[in-house]
């Protein structure tokens, strides 16, 4: 039983600290422009899809894939800014919620049309296998993508705090006007946040192709659950951010283990439910 | 009518009122006058129930009010509108009064108020035109005249008068004045522009970093050293040339 | 005066539509195929304008059609197979359960301050939760369907071996749900929310209770989807943990933001020319490509929100303002001849 328990706790937090790269990705999008991208998720989705494609035709390991794919989010980013987002900044909020459902709804019926319904995985990964520490199962796979996701949320705090480039986007998110007449131009900056917050996303979809299948409808789950880390992180706290996604990880794979496989998703709407009515500021929100 | 005491409200570090403590008699019009970033809006915000304050109480007709939701206070008798104008930009003039109209009406009765607000405040041309179709000084009036639809006993106005013309300004100042003494509404007016404040007010309230530094009459306001240190410097000798 | 002319017109318009509606089943009877096309246009036509509601005139993103669709079938289909109790029951009882959940969800979320966002992300979440929920609760839902009894009379179960019957109670529920509009929209509570969909602060200081406003709005929606949910369940003869379905209620709102959001027929409209077109679509191509409807329909959703974020209706009305004008003009001409 307590076997079972801690063994439930050490892969939610593995997991949370993917969970935890997927919502930065989201949250410098939301914190720093106040976009909602609603298909985030989504993103996530296609870049699996994208790794799953990378790594299969050139026999590349799936942790190896960010490196071509990360780019091709970035601009993938960059046009999905210009073409939609941009115009939506101006506009009423539900304008920029619908342009992304649709954005959402458009990249899964695409990934429905070149990949198929059935589920995708690549065939092997150089980190697979287990280690035993203490009685305790760990896949490497997992441990290693967890690390690396911690080593680039901490990467990209320094970036943000250190580099121009950062704090220009910093100064944008705290006054639009103001920031552009200092001479940010907010466009620019915010193509390149959006960009940015696209090329976490391919990141993670390398990472969790080293161990998962992905399919058409999966968005709506990596949705879900980066929304939900970041209602219990609020916004404006990395540490936060990581605590949260280790809750949320933590949540849904002890609901895995102790409910049902299928039911993953329950605790994780609960937690995001519950925070909303209780904290709507979230658990570690300065704003 | 309403008494404000000790109010502070606080962002984070920020103290954007601190202390703050006025009053205001029934069928008065009292100015709330200082420069930018005082507080002024905070403080409007803070009664009418979009904030919750920190500290200090509320009182309106007797009633505790600190804390209450806004479609409370606005029951109560207390309305207000906005300083950058937020009209329902997508609905017809006459259909954004009838908002402010149902607070005190129902279906029957409902239209013979909104006839009577949209003749009082002048809107019978442009009743049936879409908000976003209007100029500002409209859409001041419109603000005005939703805000009149809800029957208060006393109305917030947050920077009524900016960015009117001199004619303009001088339509909306006669409303307000009519308004106080044919309707006898209570009236707080947030204002920078002074000719308003001192062609309007009786009373005059004067805040500077989130406190009151002066209260008093147009007179002894504008020769007060304080505020003339704070604020008005110029633009009072400006008014009295 | 000119108010009146123009309920004149719009219930002539509503009287031709109607005559249609009676005489459509007459002309496609033989094909079972078009009615069943029809029907599912009706149904998109219903909750798209349910939607309308809580979308269109409160402005809240609700992508939860799905899931009260599913209460509503699951509630009529197992009271009807486990207890035999009648579907004009179980389609009811479906509506209310709906209505429950979405307000239980509703009452946190709509309090004062939470960004529509919330609301929105929560409602998409939903659908999967529930699908995920009745695939694991085996007496109602599981992996397999459950198939609904015929029983004795057609009338009791609503069971029919033709479309026809469904067709009928179709178009009623579509008159009455976009009579509730009408209702809603010319009522103190589709000024309040047509406000609060633009500026909540605003319409909270002119006594508004807007928490109370949008609840009440979801309620509805909630409830009619619910009771839809349950004719859905009768018309497919089952039950299955797919009618939780994301793509369906990503739909509905398309539809809703499409058709024009808070005009009374937009919705409606939307979906009678969106959906025959996605059935063109799939009947035409859908063999190959099974996401291709979805891609044109999340471009067109994509392009309107863009460059007409009030939805299509709008432009429809300005044409009839400029018919009625043409014929007004031509009216005077004639008298200034005379």
């Amino acid at each position: 039983m307590i076997h079972t328990v801690s063994q439930g706790i050490i892969t939610g937090i593995l997991m949370g600290a993917i969970y935890a790269l997927i919502a930065l990705g989201l949250s410098i999008v939301f914190g720093i422009m106040n976009v909602t991208n609603f298909a985030h998720g989504d993103f996530v989705m296609l870049s699996m899809y994208l790794s799953y494609a990378v790594g299969s035709a050139l026999a590349w390991d799936a942790v190896a894939t960010p490196l071509i794919t990360a780019p091709l989010l970035f601009i993938f980013g960059f046009i999905t800014y210009y073409l939609l987002i941009d115009r939506t900044l101006r506009q009423m909020y539900v304008v920029q919620l619908a342009v992304t459902v649709g954005l959402q709804i458009l990249l899964r019926s695409l990934a429905l049309i070149v990949w198929q319904a059935q589920p995708r995985a690549l065939q092997y990964s150089i980190i697979q296998g287990n280690i035993q520490i203490a009685g305790f199962e760990i896949l490497t796979s997992r441990l290693i993508s967890a690390i690396i996701s911690l080593i680039f949320i901490a990467g990209l705090a320094y970036f943000l705090n250190k580099t121009w480039a950062g704090r220009a986007m910093r100064a944008a998110s705290d006054d639009l006007d103001a920031a552009s007449l200092m001479g940010v131009n907010y466009h620019k900056t915010y193509a390149l946040t959006f960009a940015i917050g696209s090329s976490i996303t391919a990141l993670a979809g390398g990472l969790l192709m080293s161990f998962q299948q992905t399919d058409p409808v999966g968005g709506v789950r990596f949705g879900l659950l980066s929304w939900a880390v970041l209602a219990l992180a609020g916004l404006g706290s990395l540490p936060g951010l990581i605590v949260a996604g280790i809750i949320v990880g933590v949540v849904e794979s002890l609901t895995v283990s102790f409910f049902d496989p299928r039911s993953r998703l329950l605790g994780v709407y609960a937690i995001f439910i519950l925070v909303l009515w209780l904290r709507p500021r979230g658990l570690f929100g300065r704003r | 009518m309403l008494k404000v005491a000790d109010l502070t409200k606080k962002f984070g570090n920020l103290i954007a009122v601190n202390c703050a403590s006025f009053e205001v008699n029934r069928g008065e019009i009292i100015g709330l006058i200082g420069p930018n970033g005082a507080g002024k809006t905070t403080l409007f915000n803070a009664i009418s129930g979009l904030y919750k304050p920190e500290g200090g109480t509320i009182t309106f007709k007797g009633m505790n009010i600190t804390g209450w939701l806004p479609h409370k206070i606005c029951k109560l008798g207390m309305s207000r509108t906005f300083q950058v104008t937020r009209a329902f930009t997508h609905m017809t003039v006459e259909d954004t009064v009838r908002v402010g109209a149902y607070n005190r009406y129902n279906e029957k009765n409902v239209q013979e108020k909104v006839d009577q607000v949209v003749k009082i405040c002048d809107l019978t041309d442009i009743r049936k035109r879409v908000c976003s179709d209007l100029g500002l000084a409209s859409l001041r009036k419109v603000e005005l005249a939703r805000a009149l639809a809800t029957e208060p006993e006393m109305l917030l106005l947050d920077e009524a008068g900016a960015g009117l013309n001199a004619t303009e300004l001088e339509t909306f100042m006669n409303l307000i004045k009519k308004l106080n003494q044919e309707n006898k509404i209570t009236f707080c007016v947030v204002e920078h522009v002074m000719q308003m404040v001192m062609g309007l007010c009786q009373q005059i309230v004067v805040l500077d970093s989130g406190e009151i530094i002066a209260s008093g009459t147009p007179n002894q306001i504008s020769t007060n050293a304080r505020v003339i240190e704070a604020y008005l410097g110029k633009r009072a000798v400006h008014v009295r040339d | 005066m000119n108010f009146k002319k123009y309920f004149n017109q719009q219930n002539t318009f509503i009287l031709i539509g109607l005559v249609i509606a009676l005489v459509i089943p007459q002309a496609f009877k033989s094909s079972q195929y078009v009615m069943l096309l029809i029907t599912t246009v009706l149904l998109y036509a219903i909750l798209a304008s349910a939607w309308n509601i809580i979308g269109g005139m409160a402005g809240q993103l609700d992508l939860a059609a799905a899931a009260y669709l599913g209460l509503g079938a699951f509630t009529t289909g197992t009271l009807l197979i486990q207890w035999n109790i009648t579907p004009w029951v179980g389609m009811f009882l479906g509506g209310l359960i709906a209505m429950g959940l979405a307000i239980l969800i509703g009452f946190p979320l709509f309090g004062f301050k939470v960004k529509e966002l919330w609301y929105a992300i929560s409602s998409s979440a939903l659908v999967v939760v529930l699908q995920s929920l009745f695939m694991m609760w085996n007496e109602v839902g599981g992996p397999t369907e459950k198939y609904l009894p015929s029983g004795s009379s057609p009338w009791y179960s609503l069971r029919f071996n033709t479309y026809v019957p469904y067709y009928y109670i179709m178009v009623t529920i579509l008159v009455v749900v976009i009579l509730i509009n009408r209702w809603i929209r010319y009522s103190k509570l589709g000024y309040s929310l047509l406000a609060l969909g633009e500026d909540e602060d605003a319409v909270e200081v002119l006594g508004v209770n807007s928490q109370l406003s949008k609840l009440k709005a979801l309620a509805i929606y909630a409830f009619i989807c619910g009771v839809v949910g349950g004719l859905y369940a009768c018309i497919y003869g089952y039950v299955h943990p797919a009618f939780f379905d994301t793509s369906m209620s990503m739909e509905i709102t398309i539809l809703g933001i499409v058709g024009g959001m808070g005009f009374i027929y937009g919705p409606a409209m939307a979906a009678i020319v969106m959906v025959s077109f996605r059935e063109f679509l799939r009947a035409s191509l859908g063999s190959q490509l099974a996401g291709l409807y979805l891609a044109v329909y999340a471009i067109i959703l994509i392009v309107v929100a863009l460059f007409q974020p009030r939805g299509i209706a709008p432009l429809f009305e300005r044409g009839l303002k400029k018919i009625q004008t043409y014929f007004a003009e031509l009216k005077r001409g004639h008298k200034a001849d005379a």
